[in-house]
């Protein structure tokens, strides 16, 4: 079986300055693989540059394919929308519109599945944060991926709904075999819920299964010496302890 | 009056104004709601004002001044767009640099012209009812497969304006979208300007889709009041015009913003009831 995903080399400057250095992992197989690390560290730059959105050096592969290929087993959840929320749309129109082929529509399952069908004549802009993540959770479930990208999925969330959340995605990846890669602040739920890790600071820092790659020293790196978690060896950081925003 | 409104609508200019206000009003109200989804609006005042420079061209070489207007416009909108993408300028620097530029060109071209120049007051203040057959028919065909092209790609075309990550993840190519846009903006603005002028044409690319805004619940409902507000300014200010003998341009831009007035303050209205009907409650 192909890898997941191949990075290799990866750089991506923005106006000559580096965002990424020399990145380079594989995902071997199905799994659920958390990118931290501080702001700016180019935790976001990764998701975009995978997915084909920003310019880059290196080589990427996903399933050994390049992205352009296999860009329709791709689903990504952006951290918010660029437009302005108070547009009148609907959320059945927003899923319509992002469809790649939008006589097939399955609209309907979509919404069903992160239990938002009874919203769908809502407008946007009149969801909650939460509801709005569900929206466009479902949008990136739309076509079945195998692949699914989220970035900052859970902020603005309470810690009862980043749970539930993140229930749905271990549901996604040991039910449905879906690779899910996403970029988050929240330690203590990706101690919890990721099998891998990636920690950035615009080079890779550290790599490999969540709990060993998750170290107090990593954190230490990523974060600084006064950096507040709990994190006793291969003990999981306490949730309300373990969430760093830094 | 001495005619009656039969009459009225039997008389060749005035038919042939009404059938290129409505076409126009068709495709640039449909037009501003990508235009005012993407803040393009500066862009659209913008090409119109250059476009000056095109219709002087064509008046100095004796070519069709619409025709040379749309060929100027378009090689403009192509060039902001590759500034926009090249420079480290911001859009809106572009924009005022060639907006100024083609204006200050179109006022210098028509000046070498001796004499009174009664077109260029028509093209800065637009004059509906002296549409000849030759500009009617470049109006219905540009405009005809303008609207062919988005209603085909409205999808595509809608999520660009919305979000830019999301069209490139549903297998949209942007860049190709956004100069299309940009070429079609161009094209119908010029087409307008025969009806409102350089100087009033966005007002109908901005007013109907701005009033839609006001009461609209779905991204439909929108596409539709947009349309039909469009077509009701259009066909009132005309007649309105011609009843009292006002600027047609004038009189249609006026009539958009009385309707847009009425419509904000009974959206407003309407809020205030609700949200004392909820506290009541």
């Amino acid at each position: 079986m192909p890898p997941v995903l191949e990075v290799k080399d990866l750089t991506v400057r923005f106006n000559g300055s580096l965002a990424l250095d020399h990145v380079s992992f594989t995902i071997e197989k199905e799994a659920i693989i958390a990118v931290i690390g501080p702001n700016g560290s180019g935790k976001t730059t990764l998701l975009k540059a995978i997915l084909g959105l920003i310019p880059y050096e290196g080589e990427i592969r996903l399933f050994s394919l390049p992205v352009r290929q296999v860009l329709a087993q791709v689903g990504y959840m952006p951290q918010r929308f660029a437009f302005d929320s108070n547009f009148p749309l609907t959320v059945e129109e927003f899923i319509n519109l992002t469809c790649r082929t939008p006589e097939k529509l399955p609209v309907h399952g979509a919404l069903d599945e992160v239990g938002m069908n009874e919203f769908k004549g809502k407008l946007i802009g009149e969801l909650s944060g939460g509801q709005l993540q569900r929206v466009l959770l479902a949008h990136a479930l739309l076509h079945h991926p195998r692949l699914l990208f989220l970035d900052e999925a859970t902020s603005g969330i309470d810690i009862e709904g980043q749970g539930d959340f993140y229930s749905v995605i271990q549901h996604l990846n040991r039910e449905h075999g879906v690779t899910v890669m996403m970029v988050s602040h929240e330690i203590s739920m990706v101690y919890k819920f990721t099998d891998r890790i990636i920690c950035l600071n615009r080079d890779l820092v550290s790599h490999g299964e969540t709990r060993t790659a998750l170290t107090a020293e990593v954190l230490k790196k990523l974060y600084g010496e006064n950096a507040d978690f709990k994190v006793h060896g291969h003990e999981a950081a306490q949730a309300g302890h373990g969430n760093h925003h830094g | 009056m001495g005619i009656t409104m039969a009459e009225l609508l039997q008389l060749p200019f005035m038919q042939r104004a009404l059938l290129a206000g409505l076409v126009l009003g068709l495709l640039l109200s449909y037009l501003g709601i990508f235009v005012t989804l993407r803040k393009m609006a500066f862009f659209s005042d913008g090409i119109a004002h250059a476009a000056l420079a095109g219709a002087a061209i064509g008046l100095l070489t004796r070519f069709s001044p619409l025709l040379s207007a749309l060929a100027f416009s378009m090689l403009l909108a192509a060039l902001v767009y590759w500034l926009e993408k090249k420079s480290p300028l911001s859009s809106d620097s572009i924009i005022g640099i060639m907006f100024t530029s083609g204006m200050a060109l179109g006022v210098i071209l028509i000046s070498l012209r001796p004499g009174y120049q009664p077109e260029l007051i028509g093209y800065l203040f637009g004059n509906i009812l002296a549409i000849r057959t030759q500009d009617l028919a470049l109006i219905v065909v540009f405009g005809a497969s303008i609207l062919a092209f988005i209603a085909s790609h409205k999808r595509k075309l809608t999520l660009l304006a919305l979000d830019r990550e999301m069209a490139c993840m549903a297998g949209i190519n942007p860049d190709l979208y956004e100069l299309l846009l940009y070429i079609m903006l161009a094209c119908s603005l010029v087409l307008g300007i025969r009806v409102l002028g350089v100087v009033l044409v966005s007002a109908i690319l901005i007013i109907p889709v701005s009033t839609a805004r006001l009461f609209s619940r779905s991204f439909k409902a929108l596409t539709w009041w947009t349309v039909l507000i469009a077509e009701f300014t259009v066909l009132a200010g005309l007649l309105l015009s011609y009843i009292l003998d006002l600027p047609a341009g004038a009189v249609i831009v006026l009539t958009g913003s009385a309707i847009f007035s009425l419509a904000f303050v009974a959206s407003a209205w309407g809020k205030r009831s609700r949200q004392q009907s909820k506290t009541e409650l």
